[in-house]
C-alpha cells in the first residue's frame, strides 16, 4: 500500500523532472502532454488501489516517515507518508480529477504553441506531487510544504498566458493573497510548536493558544479556499486555461483548505468559538458569493463565484463540528465543478468567448457538450438524485443538529439562488438566441468529451457514495427525507423555476438585475483590497522610503562624521581624505606584521 | 595537511601579488586559477571537520585548529586559526563565491584589470582569515584587511557616485571598527587583571568575568561595530549606496560574504564575551531586527531600481538572520546560520543576474524592461527560480533558513516574530511585483529584443548557485548536522550567564538540601 501511495507520488515528479530537464521533450509538446497525461492515470490508479484497500477492504492507517531536519542531534520534522481513511479518499479524488483534466487537455491544448505545451504539462505534473504531498501529509508542516508548492503551481498556470498584462497580474494577486494568508498559517504552525513541541495536530495547545493556533490556521484556510474577504483572487485566477480552472481553482487546491481543516480537526474542535465563526464566515460566503454569481456574464466567473459559495458551504458544515458532511460536499464538488468548468472550456473552445450572450444555442450544435455541462449544473443546484443534493444535504443538516440556525438559513437561500444562477447560464449559453460566433461552434473531440463523460457519470451518481466515504471516518450514513432536505430541495426548484421563466422561456421579464450588477460589478470588496494596496502601503512605502534616504541616512551621516572628528581630529573631511585612512590601516597593519616577525 | 586553513586563507593573498603583477588578460585566468585552487583546496575540509568529533580542548567544536604560534609573545598575541561547523560552511561559501564573483568580472571589468582581480584575491584572505582567526587581534587585523580591497572596487570600478559611496562605506565600516578596537583592548586588559596573563585568544577571553556595567558597554561597542556590517536598522544606509555603485563582483562580495561577516561576529564575539548584556539587550535588538525586516521589504517596495530594490530586500532579509540569532536557541540559532548561507547565494545570484542584464542594456531601471520571458528566456528562467528561493518557497534553501529561525525566534521574541512574518510577506510582494514588471508581460521595448540570453561562461558560473539552492531546500540535514554542535556549543557560552541565575533561583525556590548540594558543587 504503502509502494503505491509513494508510486501515485513519484510518477509524476518523475515526469515534471523529465520535462523540466530534457529540453527536446519539453519542446515536443504533444509528446510531453502524453507522457504527462498517462503518468496521471497511473497516479490515478495507484491512488484508487489505495482508496480501495483502505475505504473496502479495512486495511489499518500507515504511517511512514523520515526526519527532513535535526534538531539537537535528534531527527526533528517528520516529511513522508501517511495513509487512512481521509487522506487516501482525497488523493483518490484529486488524482481522479487531475487524470480527467489532463486527458481533457490534451485536445483543448492542442492549438498551443508545442513549448508551450510542454511547460504547461510539466507544471501539471509538479501540481499532482505538490498536491499529494499536501494531502499525504503526516503533520502540519509537510501540509505547509505542499501548500506553498500548489500555490506555486497555481501562480504559474494563472499566468500561463504571461504574455498578456492581464493574466500576469492576476497570477501575482494570486499569489500575494495566498501569501498573505499563508503567513497567518505559518505563524499557527510556529505557534503550536512553540505550545506544544510538535507540528503534529493529535495535541491541541492549552490556554489562550487552543484558540490562537486554529484562528491563525484558518487565516490560510481563508485565503486557500477563497473565504470573504480573502476571496478576491480566485475570480481573478479564471485568467489560467479553462482545464487550470477545472482542476487547480475548483475541484482541487481550493479545496485544501477544507481538507486542512477536516484534517486538522482535533485542533478547531478545542475551539468552540472558532467553530461557531466558521458556521457564519462559511455562510456569508456562501450567499455573498452565490449573489455576485448571478449577475456575471462570464461562464467561468460564473462558475469561479460559484466555488467561492459552494466552498462556504464547506466550510460552514465543518464549523458545525461535523466533518462528514464537508467532506463528503468537497468530493462531490470536485467531479461536478470539474465537470461544469471542463464544459465551459468545450464551449468557450467552440466559440472563443467567455461570455454567455456569444454562446446563445450551443444545444443545437453541440448536444453532448451541452448535456453534459446540464448534468454539471443540475448536481450543483441540488436536484435530487444528483450527487450534490446529497452532500449538500447532508451539510444542512449537519447544521441544524448543531443549532447553528443562521447560517442555515443564509445557505438555504444560497440554495435557491444557486440553482437560478445556474438556470440562467445553462438557458442562456445553451437555448437562448444563437449568437454570431456560435454559428460555426463544433462538437469538441471525444478526447475532451471523454474525460468530461466520466465526470458526468460521478455527477449522476457520485451521490451513492456517500456510505463508502464514511468509512473514513468509521461511520454510517444513511440517506434520508428530512424537512430541512425538503425545504431546500423546495428551494431550489424555485430557484430553477424562476430561472426558466425569466430567462428560458422568457414569459416573465419583471426581473431585472441592473441594481444589484452595478453594484457588484463595480467590485466592493476588489476596490477595498485595492484602495489598501494604492492608498495604503504603497504611499507608506514611499514615506518609508523618502524618510530613509532623507531622515535616516542623514541622521548617521551626520553622527558618522561627528564621531570621526572627535575621533581623529579631523578638521575637514573630504573625500580624498578616507584615502589617508586606507594608508593608515594598511600600516597599521604591516608594523603589526613586522613588529611579530622581528620582536616575536 | 597541518596547515590546511592557513594555505587556503593566504593562497589568494599570494596569488594576489602574482596577478597584480600580470597583465590584465593573463590576470583573469591567473586570478580565477587561485581562486578555483582555493575553492578546491577547502573542499576536504567539509571531509575532515567531523560535527561529532573533538576538536580543542574546552571547546571541542573547534577543529583544524593551528597555533597557538606566539607572534607577537610579549603581548601575548598569537597566530591561531580553526574552524567549527559555521565557519566551516561560511569559509565553503566564501571560497566559493569568489571565483564565480571573478569568472563572471571577466565580461564587465575592463579597465585596471590586473588590480580589480587583485583586490579580489586580497579581500578573500580578510574575509577567510576573519571566519577562522581564534585570536582577537588577528581577527582585527583580517577585519580590517577586508576593508581596503573593497574600498577600492566601490571607488575605482564603481557607478557615477562611487566616491561618495566608497568613502561611506569606508566611514561607517571603520567607526564601527575603531570601537571594536577600544572593546577589544579593553577586554585584553581586563583578562591580564583577572588572570594574570597576556592573552587576546577568543577562547581565554571568554573566561573574563566582567561588571555588568561593563560588559554592557563593551558589548554596544562590539554590537555596533557588526550592525553596521549586517546591516541592521537604522546604521543601514550606507549599504544601498555601496550596492548600487558598486561593480557587480563587488555587490555580491558585499551582499554574499561581507554582510555575514556582521552576524557571524555577533555569534563568535558578541554575544559568548558578554553573555548578560546580550540577554539583557536581546529584546532590542530582535525588536530593531523585526523593524528592519518590514522597514527593508517597504523601502524595496518603492525602487525604480533593481539593483536598490536587491540592496533593501539584504535590509529585510539579514533582520531574519538577527532575529534568528537572538532566540537563544538552537532551532533559531540553527535557521540563522542557515539563512546566512541562503542569503549568500540567492542575493549573490540575484546580484548577478542584475549585472547581466546590466552588461546588455546598461539600464537597471525596472521600466526600461518587461517581457523579458520572451527574449531571454533562460535568463528568465533562473530569475524565477533565484526570486522563489529568496522568498522562502519549500523545497528551495530559502525556507528551511526563514522557517527555522522563525521557530526559535517565536519562543524567546513573539512580538517581533510576528511582525517579522509579515515583513515575509512583503518580501513576496515586492520581488514579485518587480519579476512581473521585468520578466512578464507584453515585449514592447525595442532594445530589449535584441537581447542576448546566458552565455555559456554564464551558465557556468550560475550553475553551482542553483545547484545550491535545490540541495539545500530539499536535503537540508547534512548542512544543520555540521553546524548543529557547534551552534549548541556558542549557545551554551551566550546562555551560561542565564543558567547560573536560573540555578541559583531554582536552588532558591526548592530546599535547602538543594541549595546545599549546590553550595557543594561550588
Amino acid at each position: 500500500m504503502l509502494i503505491l501511495a509513494l508510486t501515485s507520488l513519484l510518477a509524476p515528479l518523475l515526469c515534471f523532472a523529465l520535462l523540466a530537464v530534457v529540453e527536446p521533450l519539453r519542446r515536443r509538446g504533444r509528446l510531453a502532454g502524453r507522457l504527462s497525461a498517462l503518468v496521471a492515470v497511473s497516479s490515478f490508479a495507484a491512488a484508487a488501489r489505495v482508496a480501495w484497500m483502505v475505504l473496502v477492504d479495512g486495511a489499518d492507517p500507515v504511517t511512514w516517515t523520515v526526519h527532513w531536519l535535526v534538531h539537537e542531534g535528534q531527527g526533528f520534522a517528520p516529511v513522508g507518508i501517511h495513509i487512512d481513511g481521509i487522506s487516501a479518499s482525497m488523493l483518490a479524488v484529486v488524482t481522479l480529477v487531475a487524470a480527467c483534466v489532463q486527458v481533457y487537455s490534451l485536445g483543448y491544448m492542442a492549438d498551443e504553441p508545442p513549448a508551450a505545451q510542454g511547460r504547461y504539462f510539466a507544471w501539471h505534473s509538479l501540481f499532482i506531487v505538490a498536491m499529494g504531498l499536501l494531502v499525504l501529509a503526516p503533520d502540519l508542516l509537510q501540509l505547509f510544504l505542499g501548500w506553498e508548492l500548489v500555490g506555486l503551481c497555481s501562480y504559474l498556470l494563472i499566468g500561463f498566458y504571461w504574455r498578456k498584462p492581464s493574466a500576469g497580474k492576476a497570477a501575482v494577486k494570486a499569489f500575494w493573497v495566498t501569501k498573505f494568508a499563508d503567513m497567518g498559517l505559518l505563524l499557527g504552525i510556529i505557534a503550536l510548536f512553540g505550545a506544544t513541541g510538535t507540528m503534529s495536530w493529535e495535541h491541541p495547545p492549552a490556554g489562550i493558544w487552543a484558540l490562537v493556533v486554529p484562528a491563525l490556521l484558518f487565516v490560510g484556510v481563508m485565503g486557500k479556499s477563497a473565504q470573504v474577504p480573502l476571496h478576491i483572487w480566485l475570480p481573478d485566477a479564471m485568467e489560467g486555461p479553462t482545464p487550470v480552472s477545472a482542476l487547480l481553482h475548483a475541484a482541487t487546491m481550493v479545496a485544501a483548505g477544507v481538507f486542512l481543516v477536516v484534517r486538522a480537526y482535533p485542533l478547531f474542535e478545542a475551539a468552540p468559538a472558532m467553530l461557531t465563526f466558521m458556521a457564519w464566515l462559511g455562510a456569508i460566503t456562501a450567499l455573498v458569493a452565490a449573489v455576485t454569481a448571478v449577475v456575471q456574464d462570464d461562464i467561468k466567473k460564473v462558475l469561479a463565484y460559484s466555488t467561492c459559495s459552494q466552498l462556504g458551504y464547506m466550510v460552514a458544515a465543518l464549523g458545525s463540528g461535523h466533518l462528514m458532511g464537508g467532506y463528503f460536499h468537497l468530493t462531490t464538488h470536485a467531479f461536478f465543478k470539474a465537470l461544469l468548468f471542463l464544459g465551459a472550456g468545450a464551449a468557450i473552445h467552440a466559440v472563443h468567448s467567455n461570455s454567455i450572450f456569444d454562446m446563445g444555442g450551443l444545444w443545437r450544435k453541440t448536444p453532448v457538450g451541452a448535456a453534459l455541462f446540464i448534468v454539471g449544473a443540475l448536481a450543483l443546484a441540488g436536484v435530487p438524485g444528483f450527487a450534490g443534493f446529497f452532500s449538500k444535504d447532508l451539510i444542512l443538516e449537519e447544521l441544524l443538529h448543531a443549532g447553528h440556525l443562521g447560517p442555515l438559513l443564509l445557505l438555504v437561500v444560497s440554495a435557491g439562488l444557486t440553482a437560478f444562477y445556474m438556470t440562467r447560464v445553462v438557458a442562456i449559453a445553451f437555448f437562448g438566441e444563437p449568437g454570431a460566433r456560435a454559428a460555426h461552434a463544433h462538437e469538441a473531440p471525444w478526447i475532451m468529451l471523454a474525460p468530461m463523460a466520466l465526470l458526468g457519470m460521478l455527477a449522476l451518481v457520485g451521490g451513492f457514495g456517500g456510505g463508502l466515504l464514511a468509512e473514513a471516518w468509521g461511520q454510517e450514513y444513511h440517506f434520508a427525507v428530512t424537512p430541512v432536505g425538503v425545504v431546500t430541495t423546495l428551494f431550489g426548484l424555485a430557484g430553477i423555476g424562476v430561472g426558466v421563466v425569466r430567462y428560458g422561456t422568457r414569459t416573465w421579464t419583471g426581473l431585472t438585475l441592473d441594481g444589484l450588477r452595478g453594484f457588484i460589478l463595480s467590485g466592493p470588496v476588489d476596490r477595498f483590497w485595492d484602495s489598501a494596496w494604492r492608498r495604503g502601503l504603497l504611499p507608506v512605502a514611499r514615506m518609508v522610503g523618502w524618510f530613509d534616504r532623507y531622515v535616516v541616512d542623514g541622521l548617521m551621516n551626520l553622527v558618522a562624521v561627528a564621531v570621526l572628528k572627535l575621533g581623529a581630529g579631523v578638521r575637514r573631511l573630504q573625500t580624498g581624505r578616507a584615502q589617508d585612512y586606507v594608508f593608515a590601516v594598511v600600516v597599521g597593519a604591516l608594523l603589526f606584521l613586522a613588529y611579530g616577525v622581528v620582536g616575536g | 595537511m597541518d596547515h590546511l586553513l592557513s594555505i587556503i586563507t593566504f593562497l589568494p593573498l599570494v596569488g594576489a601579488l602574482a596577478v597584480f603583477a600580470s597583465p590584465g588578460a593573463t590576470a583573469r585566468w591567473l586570478a580565477l586559477g587561485v581562486s578555483g585552487l582555493t575553492f578546491l583546496l577547502s573542499v576536504p575540509l567539509w571531509f575532515l571537520y567531523d560535527p561529532a568529533g573533538t576538536g580543542l580542548e574546552g571547546w571541542h567544536t573547534m577543529q583544524l585548529v593551528e597555533g597557538p604560534y606566539p607572534w607577537i609573545a610579549d603581548l601575548g598575541i598569537s597566530y591561531m586559526v580553526g574552524i567549527d561547523g559555521i565557519a566551516l560552511l561560511l569559509v565553503l561559501l566564501t571560497t566559493l563565491l569568489t571565483p564565480i564573483v571573478i569568472y563572471s568580472s571577466f565580461s564587465s571589468v575592463h579597465e585596471k584589470v590586473s588590480q580589480y582581480m587583485g583586490f579580489m584575491l586580497v579581500l578573500e584572505t580578510g574575509m577567510l582569515g576573519a571566519f577562522v582567526a581564534l585570536d582577537t587581534f588577528l581577527f582585527y587585523v583580517f577585519w580590517e584587511l577586508m576593508l581596503i580591497p573593497m574600498y577600492f572596487i566601490i571607488g575605482i570600478w564603481g557607478g557615477p557616485n562611487r566616491i561618495y559611496a566608497a568613502v561611506k562605506f569606508f566611514i561607517y565600516t571603520v567607526v564601527g571598527s575603531l570601537l571594536m578596537l577600544v572593546a577589544i583592548l579593553a577586554l585584553y586588559f581586563f583578562h591580564h587583571a583577572q588572570q594574570g596573563f597576556w592573552s587576546a585568544s577568543i577562547l581565554d577571553l571568554y573566561h573574563v568575568v566582567l561588571p555588568y556595567r561593563t560588559e554592557f558597554w563593551l558589548f554596544i561597542a562590539f554590537a555596533l561595530a557588526f550592525a553596521i556590517k549586517v546591516p541592521m536598522f537604522p546604521v543601514h544606509t550606507w549599504l544601498p549606496d555601496a550596492h548600487v555603485q558598486a561593480p557587480t563582483g563587488g555587490s555580491v562580495i558585499l551582499a554574499g560574504v561581507l554582510l555575514k561577516l556582521g552576524t557571524f561576529g555577533f555569534l563568535r564575539y558578541a554575544m559568548p564575551l558578554f553573555p548578560q548584556a546580550t540577554h539583557e539587550l536581546g529584546p532590542v535588538i530582535a525588536g530593531l531586527a523585526a523593524i528592519g525586516i518590514v522597514y527593508g521589504a517597504l523601502v524595496a517596495m518603492v525602487q525604480d531600481d533593481i539593483k536598490k530594490l536587491v540592496a533593501y530586500s539584504s535590509v529585510s532579509h539579514m533582520g531574519v538572520v538577527m532575529l534568528g540569532l537572538f532566540s537563544f536557541n538552537t532551532e533559531g540559532v540553527s535557521g540563522s546560520v542557515y539563512q546566512m548561507l541562503n542569503h549568500g547565494l540567492s542575493t549573490g545570484a540575484l546580484f548577478l543576474l542584475v549585472g547581466i542584464i546590466y552588461e546588455r542594456r546598461h539600464t537597471r531601471l525596472i521600466a526600461e524592461y518587461g517581457g523579458l520571458a520572451t527574449a531571454v528566456p533562460k535568463f528568465s528562467v533562473v530569475m524565477l527560480i533565484v526570486t522563489f528561493s529568496s522568498i522562502g518557497l519549500p523545497g528551495l534553501n530559502g525556507f528551511i533558513g526563514e522557517a527555522l529561525s522563525l521557530l526559535g525566534s517565536f519562543h524567546a521574541h513573539p512580538v517581533a516574530t510576528v511582525v517579522g512574518t509579515s515583513g515575509v510577506i512583503f518580501g513576496a510582494v515586492y520581488m514579485l511585483w518587480m519579476v512581473q514588471r521585468v520578466i512578464f508581460g507584453p515585449l514592447t521595448n525595442q532594445a530589449n529584443k535584441e537581447l542576448t540570453d546566458l552565455t555559456g561562461r554564464e551558465i557556468l558560473y550560475l550553475a553551482p548557485i542553483l545547484a545550491l539552492i535545490f540541495v539545500m531546500g530539499l536535503a537540508p540535514r547534512p548542512f544543520l548536522q555540521v553546524m548543529e554542535p557547534s551552534v549548541d556549543r556558542v549557545l551554551q557560552q551566550v546562555n551560561r550567564e542565564v543558567d547560573l541565575l536560573a540555578v541559583t533561583e531554582s536552588a532558591a525556590h526548592s530546599g535547602d538540601a538543594v541549595r546545599g548540594a549546590h553550595g557543594g558543587e561550588r
